[in-house]
């Protein structure tokens, strides 16, 4: 087995302490045994899990990583996975983005970057192909994301120049701060910002101008032209281009699971004043779309009138409108893409952000929270005016913001009371799915690697269609083959909207790869090592501290039924939930407190993987 | 003879045009080898513009080449690559930067409209790059330039149950007349 393309093959270690980089040569046994992006972020984490104290201290290490198949001829080959501990969890975490950075480091010639350490003061690290210097950011201290991006777009005099950045959020330590790339790709979720920021690192800037090594390039392109074509021929392709994932508010507000006024309720009234039409409608005025991909999900926005005419912004999408509309109980679009722009300018989460606001909207409401503990300034649903200040006061940790930034488990130490209000698994607050009517959901979210995240598993709505048809051993299974195929996407350095909304081959990749690589690889064969990788970021969160208790969603799934809408009176029962996870640890191999058991690494070739 | 035309505003600024282009032209996965761009403003103000050749018939590239390497076939601007020294004057001269460098590349290579087959118009999801015949450039700019005069205007009627669309002028001209016509 050799590799004969698709990856470099060289990972760029930068140990910010020292300010010495240093190049690691890596084996075709290593780089295809884990793929790349998350996998390789993943195992890289395990191998200095025991140096690493206190996810904000030097000692933590974040992993940036593009795939494989990242910057190739296919369909969204620009994803680039940030693994590290995460300051919210205290567990493995993982998180990526799209756009063009995943391109640039492979083009600079390196498959991932590994930071370690903690630079003196502020500072961005510039990498033009083999040239890397640590450069002072003192000037963009407390600067925002996309104006960090500009500035130094201007000063370095380039404006091909890929950059990641942190805002104020990042540099502030805020638990849920993100890092942010081309205005409005954000790696949001378990506080990468907040890892950046630790290590005084505001910024990576990236320039790279090597061929990318494929094994058969001409194979490569056929499979590529047909994945565009079959793409473009999809008959929702066209409509995908106008709204993105703005299409699922309609859906999810229809079906009865959109998350609003902080979970209570699963159909907002106002859902058609915060939807794809009304993006479409009366803000629209251009696309964006991240490298090499043509669906163009994101969707830029302007304001044209009103109190916050003037902003522009990319996005939202479903979960930011979902998050900053219904959960928080706002009804006008243009306090949405506000909230979306204040976020991304300060660098902080919009799912977290959303969520967390609405929590304590709500433990205001039920006097868990006194107007003095609010800093005076008092909350209602859908009052747009409070909750941007509060954005603001998150972002630079100011009064009632200082407490929240600390996530939700900094709140619920500091109000025990407000624990119930709060949805979230893990630490990671939950993204924007009710899931007291899909109990594979809520499986999901419970054994999701980096908390309560929609990523690793999205089956709520095979389920609402043909769940009950399903028997749970049917339900566990489904569960794991989401998790497995999913992450699959993250570790090649793709993304995986081509599959899930447009119905795309998930055995096509297994051909880019080969074509790519030039090692002939099955799905099965790929599949196989998402699955190793599920169980090394299990391994990882058991020898951190991670108990079944942590595999449980939020407590209002189990003891508040759904109170309107068409799935009314639907709740979780716990006794249901106990044994669906019991057939999914079963399923996966694990004992039955969720460890993995020794003949299951051995099955995955992880026989040095000690729990 | 047919041009390269762009619609700056249909642009994602996804790059499959530059990727397919340097693909074609040098056989590598490598977008900085491609004969266009597309340049992209972030974050304010909202711009992604593919740069392409205009193919321009008095080439201020091939003026300020010192040694007559940029020559004209059969309309297209080309470089002959043995008589290129590569002092990059043509680069800095051409109006619309379209003309690039690669330090791989001996010499600067630019758009050659792929023998009559574009591989960006091919690609492009977002039909932001067309392949237009000559006579056709500008017209958009007439057109603009007839609706302004015209202040056109759309009325609905029915017509047999059927809704119906006609478009008039609503000139100055009707207006100053007194013509009666409500509206």
């Amino acid at each position: 087995m050799t590799i004969k393309g698709g990856y470099c093959q060289k990972i760029l270690e930068m140990d910010l302490s020292k300010n010495k980089k240093h190049v690691i040569e890596v084996s075709d046994n290593f780089a295809v045994k884990y793929v790349g992006g998350r996998g390789w972020g993943a195992r890289i984490i395990w191998e200095n899990l025991e140096q690493i104290k206190d996810p904000l201290s030097p000692s933590n290490i974040v992993v940036i990583a593009p795939g494989p198949l990242s910057g190739l001829y296919l369909p969204a080959s620009g994803k680039t996975s940030f693994s590290s501990i995460s300051p919210a969890t205290g567990l493995y975490a993982d998180s990526n983005m799209g756009g063009m950075f995943a391109v640039e480091i492979k083009q600079a010639g390196y498959d991932a970057i590994i930071i370690r350490g903690r630079a003196e003061k502020l500072s961005y690290l510039f990498i033009d192909d083999d040239c890397v210097e640590l450069k002072s950011a003192k000037k963009y201290k407390g600067l925002g994301c996309t104006e960090t991006e500009r500035h130094l777009k201007e000063d370095l005099g380039d404006e091909t120049l890929r950059i990641a950045t942190i805002g104020p959020a990042g540099e502030n330590l805020v638990k849920f701060s993100c890092i942010n790339s081309e205005w409005s790709r954000n790696a949001g979720r378990t506080g990468m910002g907040a890892i950046f920021g630790s290590k005084n690192l505001k910024a990576i800037v990236i320039r790279g101008t090597k061929d990318l090594p494929v094994f058969d390039l001409t194979r490569l392109v056929e499979l590529g032209e047909h994945a565009y074509k079959t793409l473009k021929s999809h008959r929702l392709f066209e409509f995908w281009q106008r709204q993105g994932l703005m299409t699922v508010v309609d859906y999810a507000n229809a079906a009865g699971i959109m998350p609003t006024h902080n979970f209570k309720d699963t159909c907002f009234d106002d859902a058609d004043k915060i939807n794809g039409e009304v993006m479409e409608t009366f803000y629209k005025i251009g696309d964006t779309a991240c490298y090499a991909c043509p669906m163009t999900c994101g969707n830029v926005n302007l304001v044209k009138e009103g109190k916050y005419a003037g902003t522009v912004t990319e996005g939202p999408e479903y979960e930011t409108a979902c998050m900053f509309g219904s959960n928080v109980g706002i009804n006008d679009f243009a306090a949405v893409l506000r909230a979306n722009y204040l976020c991304d300018e300060y660098g902080v989460d919009t799912i977290s952000t959303g969520n967390l606001i609405a929590a304590v909207i709500e433990a205001y409401e039920k006097g868990i929270l006194t107007l003095d503990e609010l800093g005076g300034m008092a909350l209602h649903w859908g009052d747009s005016d409070s909750i941007m200040e509060l954005i603001r006061k998150i972002g630079k940790r100011e009064g009632i913001g200082n407490v929240i930034a600390e996530g939700s488990y900094g709140l619920i130490k500091k109000w025990p009371a407000i624990k119930q209000l709060i949805s979230q698994v893990k630490g990671l607050e939950q993204s924007s799915y009710d899931v007291r009517s899909a109990i594979t959901m809520a499986l999901s979210y419970g054994t999701s690697d980096i908390g309560g995240h929609h990523a690793r598993a999205w089956t709520i709505a095979k389920e609402l269609e043909v769940g009950s048809d399903w028997t749970l051993d049917e339900k566990a299974e489904i569960v794991i083959y989401q998790q497995t195929v999913r992450p699959l996407f993250d570790m090649l350095g793709v993304c995986r909207l081509p599959w899930v909304e447009l119905g795309f081959s998930e055995s096509a990749y297994a051909e880019f790869y080969s074509a790519a690589t030039g090692i002939e690889t099955g799905l099965e064969e790929l599949l196989k090592r998402s699955e190793a990788v599920y169980n090394i970021t299990r391994a990882i969160n058991i020898k951190l501290g991670a108990t079944i208790k942590d595999d449980f969603p939020s407590w209002r799934c189990f003891n508040e039924p759904i109170k309107t809408g068409p799935l009314a009176g639907k709740k979780l029962e716990m006794e249901e939930y106990t044994k669906i996870l019991q057939l999914y640890y079963n399923k996966r191999g694990w004992n039955e407190n969720g460890v993995p058991l020794p003949k299951t690494l051995d099955r995955l070739e992880l026989t040095d993987i000690e729990i | 003879m047919r041009k390269l035309t762009v619609i700056p505003e249909r642009c994602s600024g996804c790059r499959l045009c530059e990727l397919a282009c340097a693909i074609n032209a040098f056989g590598v996965n490598n977008p900085k080898k491609a004969k266009l761009r597309v340049f992209s403003l972030y974050p304010h103000p909202v711009i992604k513009k593919p740069i392409v050749c205009n193919q321009c018939r008095i080439p201020k590239c091939s003026e300020n080449c010192p040694t007559g390497a940029i020559y004209i076939e059969d309309g297209i601007v080309k470089i002959d690559e043995k008589t290129c020294v590569a002092c990059q004057m043509c680069v800095t001269s051409c109006p619309f930067g379209a003309i690039f460098v690669h330090q791989e590349i001996a010499v600067p290579f630019k758009c050659e409209l792929c023998g009559g087959n574009p591989k960006c118009v091919e690609v492009c999801p977002k039909k932001a790059i067309l392949y237009t015949p000559e006579h056709i450039l500008g017209q958009s700019m007439r057109l603009a330039g007839v609706l302004k005069y015209a202040h056109m205007k759309e009325v609905e009627y029915f017509e047999h149950g059927i809704v119906k669309k006609l478009r008039y002028a609503d000139t100055e001209k009707s207006k100053n007349s007194g013509d009666n016509n409500d509206n």
